[in-house]
């Protein structure tokens, strides 16, 4: 195995010289580690190229569509472990070099970059004429947009903006074959052929390799302010039903289970955390009205502007994300908006009010963080219960051996061979990600 | 050998066995009547379907998909017949699968904001359905009072004000298909983002070429607090464009902004007299903006400041449903309007960079001078979705075809600046032969993938989308047609 790999290393020097390739004792621990959480097979000697341009993204995967050698696609490599575990992969093509920013039509509010390009370098850039890509992601500093795009990581924003489906117009990708192909374009409407961003869209980098995606962006709103309603589960849903039949505009509507509060200080039971971002006399009054609701439920309320606004949003983040000292469970939630409080409530008492949990009221996604311990009964209930509820449970992170326990992915639907047709038809020698996606796919 | 096939059918039995499926009244196979099915909104492509089935339910559509398959027969699905590039024109010898009598409401879920609803359902039918309750349903195409949600789906429509809460595909949660085998699968929810490959996402758009839609889950929202309209208008068009992109880079996403030339101001007052347009301008433009009461009182103040900084004569707002429905319902017509300016019009619907509108409609009006036609532009200013209505008459000989050319041009030009063929009317029949403009040999190879998973035979809606040799000529390309010669049999 390590001589295959060392063999695999000199093609793709001898394809791309040596600053482009790095055998697994020069990998970074971090990222060896990364790695290691994806592949099942203890045999996670591979090396990892980094292509500094599409057309070497195509040169090498050309290579391994001959060679056949199983590919795994990434980023920065932060979610690189999300979702089903690799039986074994010989090659891990990085797009950290491509990170360029192809076209920034300013006044089309559009922005079209490389792969790799992280997303927060892009912010920086878009912050300048006053835009920003509505995305706000896990990891928000070291994801790449391929990664988010594969990935289909979204965040509170979807409640005005929704998810990385609705803001990609158009995308470039290195299919199985090594050939470049695209779809969509560079301008907000367009239904010219069938739209393969979708499709790629949450595809796990299974049916090809994104390259250049071309993202709507929007106006950097001009104020802000956060609402915080907390208290028991029945008046908590109350209030949520309240704003979302309301004419309120909120950019985020958070729903946060009894451990997110009580670690953040914010007080005692379930949370209702509402953004508003807009014109200065819209925010100040739609949070006037918000906390009036929040009043007349006997609910504590609070309000957050500036940095204290900020330093919120980053721990409540934090809560899901920041890395402990024991691997956690991480798991995607579904369910119908109407459920969430139920879901909150449930997840509550099965984990003693330890469960970390986020679901976003609006469209019912959301994300639960578990401590290993009990965590196989806890996902599985959680995940009939969402399932009762219309919605699904994916485990996005944990240790493989928590993962060969069970289906991570909890499809439950019946077009599982239309999916596997479709890969099939983009990898028919199954080298992209293998094994990695719904069902084995 | 296929042209003999195409020969040997037999229909009685198979209309026999649709007619099992469907009743005798569901099978329409009479001359005259079938006259209505010919051709959808883009009249001058015209063919006869050999017979049209009307299912009311998914299993009754899955039926008469089988039967076309075991029989090697092509279908095409339509909708209300109001798409504008022949997505519902039949093939020869094919079955029109219709789903005028699909019209139920399935279910009204206010609190999870989602509506089920079968095919037939007419567009504006789900807002009527919910807006007692204060919701409506977001995209508005034009053709709203008569044009069904398949077919929305089917071409991922847009409207008037798709350019703040987005087009069909953002409000579509979830399908019940069945597909060109005659299965049935369900695919995406009424929760977002299921587990697996979004192919609620591909198949919205795909134009009746993946399968038909026999149940949509969609998303409706809450009607804003406030709504107000404004009219400005211009003794130049350039003028026009200017304020839109100064709107937009104030910060400002207004819910749809609409420009009018003064051809198409003229048609609109001739046809349905609103005498709100004032008829020697130049352009009007359209803004509707809507939130809070205060952000809808700020906001229009900053845009009527902006058009009149962009020299705007006059600016008309409304605040009210009926005056606001009246600034509108010139807009709303304008195709209809075209329609009795002259015998015929042509139009197309590429989209451009916005940046891009000033320097395009010079060229626009170049085209139209060089080939003697005149077109009237009406467009979805805010996302550059252009709508030049190219007035002919399909009387005199040759017409069409120097139309077509004319047409064709502003689509190359379109894509020329970075735009795309079409925003929301669909390739179809229509543009086909254009997609090599825009696409690759690759890139089209691709998107055939895609319908050789779904669609291996061929069978559903063949001829669309896609460039063939017989069509377009050396246009298509010949590597991908060949690969999937299976698909172009009929
Ligand atoms: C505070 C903190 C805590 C962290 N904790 C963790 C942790 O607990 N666990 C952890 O795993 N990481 C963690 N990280 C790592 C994180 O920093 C990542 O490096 C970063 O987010 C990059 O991920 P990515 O978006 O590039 O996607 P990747 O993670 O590289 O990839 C995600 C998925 O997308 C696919 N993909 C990526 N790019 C493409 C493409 N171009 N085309 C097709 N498919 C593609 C991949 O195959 C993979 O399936 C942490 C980081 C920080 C700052
Ligand atoms: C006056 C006028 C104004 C218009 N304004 C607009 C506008 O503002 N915005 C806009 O986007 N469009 C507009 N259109 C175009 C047209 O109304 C839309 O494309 C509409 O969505 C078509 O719906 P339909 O029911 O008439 O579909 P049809 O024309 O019957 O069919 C359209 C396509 O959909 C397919 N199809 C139909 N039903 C299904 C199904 N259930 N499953 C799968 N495929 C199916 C057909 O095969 C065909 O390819 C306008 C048309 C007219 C005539």
């Amino acid at each position: 195995m390590i001589q295959e790999t060392k063999a695999i290393a000199q093609t793709l020097t001898d394809i791309l010289g040596p600053a482009a390739v790095r055998d697994w004792e020069n990998i970074e621990v971090s990222q060896q580690k990364h790695i290691s959480e994806t592949v099942s097979s203890g045999t996670t000697s591979t090396c990892i190229v980094y292509p500094n341009t599409q057309s070497e993204l195509a040169q090498v995967i050309a290579c391994a569509y001959q060679q056949r050698w199983r590919v795994l696609p990434c980023g920065s490599s932060s979610k690189l472990s999300w979702g089903g575990v690799a039986k074994g992969v010989d090659v891990v093509i990085s797009t950290s070099r491509l990170n360029r920013v192809i076209e920034h039509a300013v006044g089309d509010l559009t922005i079209t970059v490389e792969a790799g390009a992280k997303l927060s370098d892009i912010q920086a850039i878009l912050a300048a004429s006053g835009q920003f890509i509505a995305l706000d992601p896990s990891y928000p500093q070291t994801a790449t947009i391929g990664g988010i795009v594969a990935t289909a990581d979204a965040g509170s924003l979807r409640q005005r903006y929704g998810g990385v489906r609705d803001m990609l117009l158009g995308i470039s990708f290195v299919r199985a074959d090594g050939q470049i192909a695209k779809a969509g374009g560079r301008v907000v409407k367009n239904v010219a052929g069938y739209d393969l961003m979708k499709l790629f869209t949450g595809s796990f980098g299974t049916l090809g390799m994104i390259s250049q995606a071309t993202f709507r962006v929007y106006p950097l709103p001009e104020a802000s302010q956060t609402v915080v309603l907390i208290g028991i589960g029945d008046a908590i849903a109350l209030a949520t039903k309240t704003l979302l039949a309301s004419a309120l505009t909120p950019t985020a509507v958070d729903l946060r289970s009894t451990a997110v509060v009580t670690n953040l200080g914010l007080g005692k039971g379930m949370g209702l955390i509402t953004r508003f971002q807009n014109i200065t006399e819209s925010i100040k009054q739609q949070s006037t009205r918000l906390l009036e609701v929040g009043q007349t439920l006997g609910l504590q309320c609070s309000s957050y502007t500036g940095n204290d606004e900020a330093e919120l949003w980053q721990k409540l983040a934090e809560q899901i994300w920041a890395s402990g000292q024991e691997p956690e469970i991480i798991c995607k939630i579904g369910m119908l908006p109407t459920a969430a409080v139920a879901t909150l409530t449930l997840l509550d008492n099965i984990s003693h009010q330890q469960g970390i949990g986020l679901i976003h009221a609006g469209s019912g996604l959301g994300l639960l963080r578990f401590n290993p311990e009990n965590a196989l009964n806890c996902v599985t209930k959680m995940r009939s219960h969402c399932q009762s509820h219309s919605g699904f449970l994916t485990v996005l992170e944990a240790p493989i051996s928590f993962k060969q326990q069970l289906d991570v992915w909890g499809y439950s639907g019946n077009a599982l061979d239309l999916m596997r047709q479709i890969k099939q038809q983009f990898d028919p020698e199954n080298i992209l990600s293998p094994h990695r996606f719904v069902a084995g796919i | 050998m296929i042209i003999q096939e195409k020969q040997q059918i037999n229909w009685q039995p198979i209309i026999k066995q649709f007619e099992d499926v469907v009743g005798k009244n569901g099978v329409v196979q009479r001359r005259e009547e079938l006259l209505t099915y010919e051709c959808d909104g883009l009249t001058s492509y015209r063919q006869r379907p050999a017979v049209v089935v009307l299912p009311r339910t998914t299993e009754q559509v899955a039926e008469a998909v089988k039967i076309c398959d075991r029989n090697q027969i092509p279908w095409v699905a339509r909708g209300a017949g109001t798409g504008l590039s022949g997505g519902a024109l039949p093939v020869e010898n094919c079955v029109l699968i219709v789903t005028a009598l699909m019209k139920k409401i399935l279910e009204i879920d206010l609190e999870n904001q989602r509506v089920v609803v079968q095919p037939g359902v007419i567009n504006n039918w789900v807002t009527q359905a919910v807006s007692g309750a204060g919701f409506y349903y977001a995209p508005d195409p034009s053709s709203q009072i008569v044009c069904s949600i398949g077919g929305n789906v089917a071409e991922n429509s847009g409207g008037v004000h798709c350019l703040k809460y987005g087009v069909t595909t953002n409000h579509v949660l979830g399908l019940k298909l069945v597909l060109p085998d005659g299965s049935i699968v369900d695919v995406g929810s009424s929760v977002p983002e299921m587990p697996g490959y979004d192919i609620t996402g591909l198949f919205v758009g795909s134009e009746g070429t993946l399968g038909i839609a026999t149940e949509i889950t969609l998303r409706i929202l809450k009607t804003a607090e406030s709504i107000c309209v404004l009219l400005a208008d211009f003794t130049n068009i350039e003028a026009a464009g200017a304020s839109v992109s100064d709107i937009i880079g104030s910060g400002i996403i207004p819910a749809g902004m609409e420009i009018m030339d003064n051809l198409s101001i003229n048609a609109v007052e001739d046809v349905v007299a609103t005498g709100c347009y004032p008829r020697d301008a130049a352009a009007i433009l359209l803004v509707e903006v809507d939130g809070l009461e205060v952000e809808v009182a700020a906001n229009k103040k900053r845009i009527a400041e902006i058009c009149t900084k962009n020299g705007a004569r006059s600016i008309t707002t409304a605040n009210d449903l009926e005056t606001r429905l009246k600034l509108w319902k010139g807009r709303k017509a304008a195709f209809a309007a075209a329609g009795h300016m002259s015998p015929d019009y042509y139009v197309q619907d590429g989209v451009i960079p916005r940046t891009q509108l000033s320097f395009v409609l010079q060229e626009i009006e170049n085209l139209s001078q060089k080939y003697g036609y005149r077109i009237a532009n009406v467009f979805h200013a805010g996302d550059g979705n252009l709508h030049p209505l190219i007035l002919y008459d399909n009387s005199v000989p040759g017409a069409l075809e120097k139309v077509e050319e004319l047409g064709g041009d502003i689509l190359k030009l379109c894509v020329k600046v970075g735009g795309s063929l079409s925003g929301e009317h669909g390739i179809g029949a229509d543009k086909k032969c254009y997609m090599p403009e825009m696409f690759t040999e690759i890139d089209l190879e691709t998107m055939q993938w895609v319908r050789q998973v779904f669609n291996p035979k061929g069978l559903a809606n063949p001829g669309k989308i896609f460039p063939t040799p017989r069509t377009c000529g050396e246009a298509a390309n010949a590597q991908s047609a060949k690969q999937f010669e299976s698909v172009e049999r009929f």
